[in-house]
């Protein structure tokens, strides 16, 4: 194998295993949104199609176990007000603003979560505790924000729901 | 001579052209199929709360009604909704100086079926999109306060409700513990969300049926579920008082004095 094939294939591994990398640390580049699929959304049609309508909000189950929860963060409310997961299971979070930013903290975690108007905000977070969880709004956005609260439920794996794949868990399920 | 100009194509480059084209049709219609299989594999329907995206051009197109064309439309809404805006039944709301936007998403809603009514379904289903633009830009026009020089009553406070601490504290600081956000953050005096009305003029008895109806689902066409979540934490107690609030018209008297 010569030297400049060799170069080349280099490269290009480096570059692939870059990819994933961006996609954690949020690094937004027009190649790169195109390598790994656009993340952006209408904040103003949210409600209309796609991801972030209504029957699609909450707690979805994967086939590996792990759960998927989508929100959606509006002045002054987190939607769904509740969220329901499993304990020690990775939740891949996706969340997204309707109007202004928002930052949705977790109290008693370290985890914050940026929320943009437009764009999809993800976060891959574990709750190894059962118990509720306080989930405040740290960034100011707008007259009601100091009242901007919801929580999330960490019940044991075997209580929670079993759930058909067009299912969305809430705490009202449970 | 631009004519003369023309370039002339071998054969080769021409077959090669017609290779690209080929390659490109035959791309999009792979990226069109596969766009078609995932929409089919996607079930469920979507639940849609309402047709209506607050865009720049919703906006405009909705508040650009002729108040004149709406007057003389807006005869038939006099029975229920009074001569000045104001109604005669405490179930029925009031729409003087109401926001366009309000009131438009509504009509649109009970056009559209996603707000379901027994009355106001048929009769908005029996205008038209202009019609419905122009209703709102009278109704919008109507003076909230009464003008010393004319001698029409407008409804005043009737009961002194500005001792209950339970309605104006959830108004000016809603409940932090609960999650549940200040009413005055999105209806006003404090600020205003686009398409959300201000309730200080508000009947009593027509809130507390949309708040009821709000928690138990049966209205549902709110975009992003905001006011299903507020009734439903909200206390049965806690929603007639807050009717019991807005419905003496003091919210008014506040946005007056702050």
């Amino acid at each position: 194998m010569n030297w400049r094939k060799l170069r080349t294939f280099l490269l290009t591994a480096l570059v692939l295993c870059l990819i994933p990398a961006t996609r954690y640390y949020q690094i937004d580049l027009p190649l790169l949104r195109f390598l790994r699929g656009s993340n952006h959304v209408d904040p103003l049609s949210l409600h209309l199609a796609g991801e972030f309508v209504e029957n699609n909000l909450g707690t979805e189950q994967r086939a590996d176990g792990s759960v998927t929860v989508r929100m959606i963060a509006q002045q002054y409310l987190f939607i769904p007000h509740c969220i329901l997961v499993p304990a020690g299971v990775p939740v891949h979070l996706r969340i997204t603003s309707a109007d202004a930013v928002h930052a949705l903290t977790f109290n008693g975690t370290e985890y914050a979560v940026k929320v943009l108007p437009g764009t999809i905000s993800e976060a891959q977070l574990q709750f190894p505790r059962v118990g509720e969880y306080k989930t405040v709004c740290r960034e100011f956005c707008g007259a009601g924000h100091y009242a901007m609260r919801s929580e999330v439920k960490v019940v044991p794996p075997e209580q929670f729901p079993a759930l058909h794949p067009d299912e969305r868990g809430n705490c009202e399920a449970q | 001579m631009r004519r003369n100009d023309r370039v002339t194509y071998s054969r080769r480059g021409l077959l090669r052209r017609l290779a690209v084209k080929i390659a490109t049709a035959i791309t999009l219609l792979v990226g069109i199929a596969t766009a078609l299989v995932f929409q089919a594999q996607d079930g469920s329907p979507d639940h849609i709360p309402s047709y209506v995206a607050w865009t720049p051009e919703t906006i405009t197109s909705a508040s650009s009604g002729d108040a004149f064309r709406g007057m003389l439309l807006a005869k038939r809404c006099n029975h229920c909704h009074g001569e000045e805006g104001f109604s005669p039944k405490a179930s029925t709301p009031n729409l003087a100086g109401m926001n366009k936007l309000a009131m438009w998403k509504q009509l649109e809603d009970f056009r559209s079926r996603k707000r379901l009514s027994l009355a106001m379904g048929p009769i908005a289903q029996s205008l038209s999109a202009r019609d419905v633009v122009d209703v709102v830009a009278y109704f919008a026009a109507l003076p909230l306060f009464s003008d010393p020089q004319d001698d029409r009553v407008f409804p005043q406070s009737r009961t002194a409700a500005g001792q209950d601490t339970v309605a104006s504290r959830l108004i000016t600081f809603g409940d932090g513990e609960r999650g549940i956000p200040p009413c005055q953050s999105c209806h006003g005096p404090v600020a205003y969300r686009t398409g959300v009305p201000s309730l200080a003029t508000q009947n009593a008895d027509y809130l507390l049926n949309q708040l009821e109806a709000f928690a138990n689902g049966t209205r549902a066409n709110d975009i992003n579920e905001p006011m299903r979540t507020i009734a439903s934490l909200l206390t049965e107690e806690e929603r007639r008082a807050l009717a019991e609030y807005y419905g003496s018209g003091l919210g008014l008297q506040s946005a007056s004095s702050k």
